[in-house]
């Protein structure tokens, strides 16, 4: 069957251009040290070396950590609400998922401003605190600011992918699985559930690679106190402009989050032959 | 299966939306304050609608931004899916390749992306503008459309084509008519997030781009020095605009909208929706062509090419500019020095730009600069004599001052002790306010204040002295809990959110002038002064006009608005002797301090030094 197989060819052409040879040159630099001209490199493994260190060890795993957190965050509330989104009639399906949507296209600096307004010592949550007689809560510049952050910005990259393997399933399934005697939990546990692992697989990494990445957030929510791999990486290339030891770290994140992305496969993989 | 959603549903689905729309409505909210403050509601007012339309910038970034947007769609749905398509039928090995090759971009960060792709384009010798913008979004858009619309392929039963060949359809009938139809939420997802992904991209965006081509966000980011609510009305907008297709799309006869969708679904009928659809594709296509062909063709005699920090100049004084020389000035903006260094290593002409001190030095050094012609500088004896022939540019040889003033305390009067104030910068060690401060976010600021707090100069390559003050900091970290913060933090100062705060005189002006219980002193033990000058670089084309542009701003009415929208201490004297008595009375932060002996300028660092700035500070940040 080979129809349509020369449609994927101009992307071929694309990625060779567009993602490849960038990614060399970003492999070339984390292997150099300053001052390579181009027709001398110094291959050196010393960018590497200095990533053993417990600081950026420990930026590391306050990285893995948030980006974790935030993307089960995501997980637990955007499933429910993707479910409830594809029971829906079709025409009021696609008007919620665009609802979900519409914050997203608001500068996230700007919402990120909001929450700043809404969480800070004399901000809203605690002027109707104070207007109630309860003392004041920080939050500003906590992990409970940040993770909240993310998890507002990202919630929706969760959710749209999780609908778009809910919206189309085949219902007979569900009726045959609970004509079979499976009760509402069995039927979603065993059915539904597994047949929305691709979308799920598909939100789970899309969240978890932003939440790790981000630097916008951290800074503003957390102060910048919070170094997460994504400043650590952004100061390496503008501020300090050490573009070798900044795609080092870029170099060991992909690597880290490529292993990960492995291991989803595969289970997803393991869950297409259980079905 | 579809049943009555039950109440719980309804309460879930409500709490979902409150926690989405929140910042949103606080945003709508503050688009209407009468001030300049994001956090404090100070009173109803339109002045930044009006303001929005007035700002021919933005008006041209939303243009930029939505044709983008929408190209970069439609492009990169029509290459996602074909590919995805295609895939499903590819080599193992090939299609394996180019799972992979996209998944890159997606779990790279921005930065990465941006930097690989900013030296991809100057190697290719593209001029960075709309076109190479336009190429990097769909670069990053396609990815996530693939992901989206892969696994609904891969789903597929390979025998649907097969079957409706067998029947008679042509590969082209079967590919709209079957697979299309069956993949089409997958498509709708994968648009969705390729439109998201571009409307608010930041970071690829500034690095490809060029020649004044700017989006939203690039425009957002810039302001965030002096953040107004003018972008929070333009969001009122979009979100305004946004509702209103949706009410319409609603209130549209039922009868149409499911025609529409169907024959859209099978595609046998052309609907009228489709038909408009189609129509509003056409006509963007076009006018983002147009501005292709526009930015290309910008060859206007003289054209002035000027990068500055961003909300660094009033804008009506660029048209006055403009209309007098008969020019065209392309006006680009950067966040930080170091930004517009990156930007000129990769390659990027500019004519004149506006960096400070430290960072005139580096551009010196390195020979990126062209001397001043200053008998082409009529108003050079308006210049303020305190500030020329300093140490950054002895001779001022190379560069014209612009802005100045100093770094110090601002602090609440009504919490600080003003006896307190006799610490000078071991105020900021004071246990009585541990919590309660900002220092600034930069690792020269923070060295400065703790070398200073020592008695050392803040220019200082001794590591004795440098791992000493790093020490000071680690010490401060423990005890007082300061918040690293950027300009972000001025605002919570004016909110009254935090005491103390490490600040510029120029934010302190303009923080004292929001909220009066605010005052700003600079400590005895010396401090940072810093100077923002105009500089005309080596490939500057129009020299003439480059000193002309220099000469303007500096006359006195042209210092005299500036000065009004900034805040800043100007470097022409008349105009700063007036500021004091008249619009910024009584406010000491707008007079910086001349001849303290423990001043000092932050001078060229060499490499070596910088590291070891920048690895200890992340050390202090990294608890």
């Amino acid at each position: 069957m080979r129809h349509f197989r020369k449609l994927s060819m101009p992307y071929l052409i694309w990625c060779i251009i567009f993602i490849l040879i960038p990614l060399v040159l970003i492999v070339l630099y984390a292997f150099t040290t300053v001052g390579n001209h181009v027709i001398s490199l110094n291959f050196s493994l010393a960018n590497f070396a200095k990533i053993n260190d417990p600081t950026y060890i420990r930026v590391f795993i306050k990285s893995f950590e948030l980006g974790v957190i935030t993307t089960i965050i995501c997980f637990i509330g955007g499933y429910p609400l993707a479910f409830i989104i594809s029971r829906q009639k079709e025409s009021v399906q696609d008007l919620l998922i665009l609802l979900v949507t519409v914050p997203t296209w608001i500068n996230m600096l700007l919402r990120t401003y909001a929450w700043m307004n809404i969480l800070a010592d004399n901000g809203i949550i605690n002027g109707l605190l104070s207007r109630l007689g309860l003392g004041q809560v920080t939050m500003m510049y906590t992990n409970f600011s940040v993770v909240l952050g993310m998890v507002c910005n990202f919630m929706p990259f969760m959710i749209i992918p999780i609908h778009t393997s809910l919206s189309k399933m085949d219902g007979s399934l569900i009726e045959a699985a609970m004509d079979l005697g499976a009760n509402r939990l069995q039927t979603f546990r065993m059915v539904i559930f597994r047949l929305s692992m691709p979308g799920v697989i598909n939100g789970v990494v899309m969240v978890f690679l932003m939440a790790i990445s981000s630097f916008v957030i951290p800074k503003l929510l957390g102060g910048g106190q919070f170094v997460l791999i994504g400043n650590l990486i952004e100061s390496q290339f503008i501020s300090i402009g050490d573009w070798n030891f900044g795609s080092a770290i870029s170099t060991i994140l992909a690597v880290l989050i490529l292993i990960a992305m492995r291991l989803m496969k595969s289970m997803d993989l393991k869950e297409a032959e259980a079905n | 299966m579809r049943k009555q959603t039950g109440i719980l549903s309804k309460l879930y689905i409500a709490a979902c939306f409150a926690f989405f729309y929140l910042p949103i409505v606080v945003t709508v909210i503050f688009s209407f304050n009468s001030s300049k403050s994001l956090s404090r509601f100070s009173g109803f007012s339109m002045r930044w609608y009006a303001s929005l339309l007035g700002n021919g910038e933005i008006v041209k970034a939303v243009y930029v931004s939505v044709t983008i947007a929408i190209l970069a769609t439609v492009i990169s749905t029509v290459l996602g899916t074909m590919t995805a398509i295609g895939l499903s039928r590819q080599r193992k090995v090939l299609r394996d390749a180019i799972l992979g090759m996209n998944d890159i971009p997606i779990l790279n960060p921005d930065i990465v992306t941006a930097i690989s792709w900013m030296l991809l384009f100057s190697s290719m010798g593209l001029q960075k503008g709309y076109l190479t913008m336009l190429l990097a979004h769909i670069g990053f858009c396609t990815p996530f459309v693939i992901t989206s619309v892969y696994p609904k392929v891969r789903s597929l039963d390979p025998n649907l084509a097969n079957a409706a060949m067998d029947l008679g359809a042509t590969p082209a009938q079967a590919l709209f008519r079957v697979i299309i139809p069956m993949i089409r939420p997958g498509i709708f997802a994968g648009a969705l997030l390729a439109f998201t992904m571009s409307f608010d991209d930041f970071v690829i965006s500034y690095f490809v781009t060029g020649n004044g081509v700017k989006n939203i966000s690039i425009v957002v980011y810039n302001m965030t020095k002096r953040i107004n609510p003018t972008i929070n009305a333009l969001s009122t907008i979009v979100i305004a605009v946004i509702f209103a297709i949706l009410l319409v799309m609603s209130l549209l006869p039922k009868k149409a909208v499911s025609e529409g969708k169907v024959s859209s679904r099978s595609g046998v009928r052309g609907g009228k929706i489709r038909k408009w659809i189609a129509a509003c594709v056409v006509i963007v296509i076009v006018a983002g062509l147009s501005a292709l062909m526009y930015s290309g063709a910008n060859a206007q005699p003289a054209v002035l090419r000027v990068y500055n920090a961003g909300e660094y100049v009033e804008p009506a004084l660029l048209d006055q500019f403009q209309e007098e020389y008969n020019c065209t000035v392309i006006y680009e903006t950067f966040e930080s020095n170091e930004m517009m260094y990156t930007k000129l290593q990769a390659g990027d002409e500019y004519d004149i730009l506006v960096p400070s001190d430290y960072m005139i030095e580096r551009l010196i050094r390195e020979d990126y600069l062209q001397p001043v012609d200053w008998s082409l500088i009529e108003n050079k004896d308006a210049i303020n004599p305190d500030i020329m022939n300093l140490s950054y540019d002895p001779g001022n040889v190379y560069s014209v001052p612009y802005f100045w003033g100093s770094v110090g305390i601002l602090y609440d009067t009504t919490v600080v002790d003003e006896k307190d104030l006799e610490d000078g910068w071991n105020l900021l060690q004071n246990p009585k306010y541990a919590g309660n401060l900002y220092m600034y976010d930069s690792e020269r600021d923070s060295f400065m204040v703790a070398l200073k707090a020592l008695g050392y100069s803040m220019n200082t390559s001794d590591e004795k002295e440098i791992r000493e003050a790093y020490d000071w900091l680690i010490r401060q970290r423990d005890n007082m809990k300061p918040i690293y913060a950027g300009d972000d933090a001025m605002d919570n100062m004016i909110a009254g959110n935090k005491a103390i705060s490490v600040t510029y005189s120029g934010d302190a002006t303009y923080a004292i002038s929001e909220n009066e219980d605010l005052d700003y002193f600079q400590p005895e033990e010396g401090t940072n002064l810093w100077y923002d000058a105009m500089v005309i670089t080596k490939n500057c084309e129009n020299v003439e006009l480059a000193h002309a542009f220099m000469d303007f701003m500096l006359r006195e009415e042209s210092a005299e608005l500036n000065t009004l929208f900034i805040g800043y201490t100007t470097s022409v004297e008349s105009v700063y002797e007036k500021m004091q008595e008249e619009d910024f009375e009584g406010i000491e932060a707008y007079v910086p301090r001349v001849g303290h002996p423990n001043d000092e300028i932050f001078a060229y660092q060499d490499a070596q030094t910088k590291k070891l700035y920048a690895e200890l500070w992340t050390k202090v940040k990294a608890q």
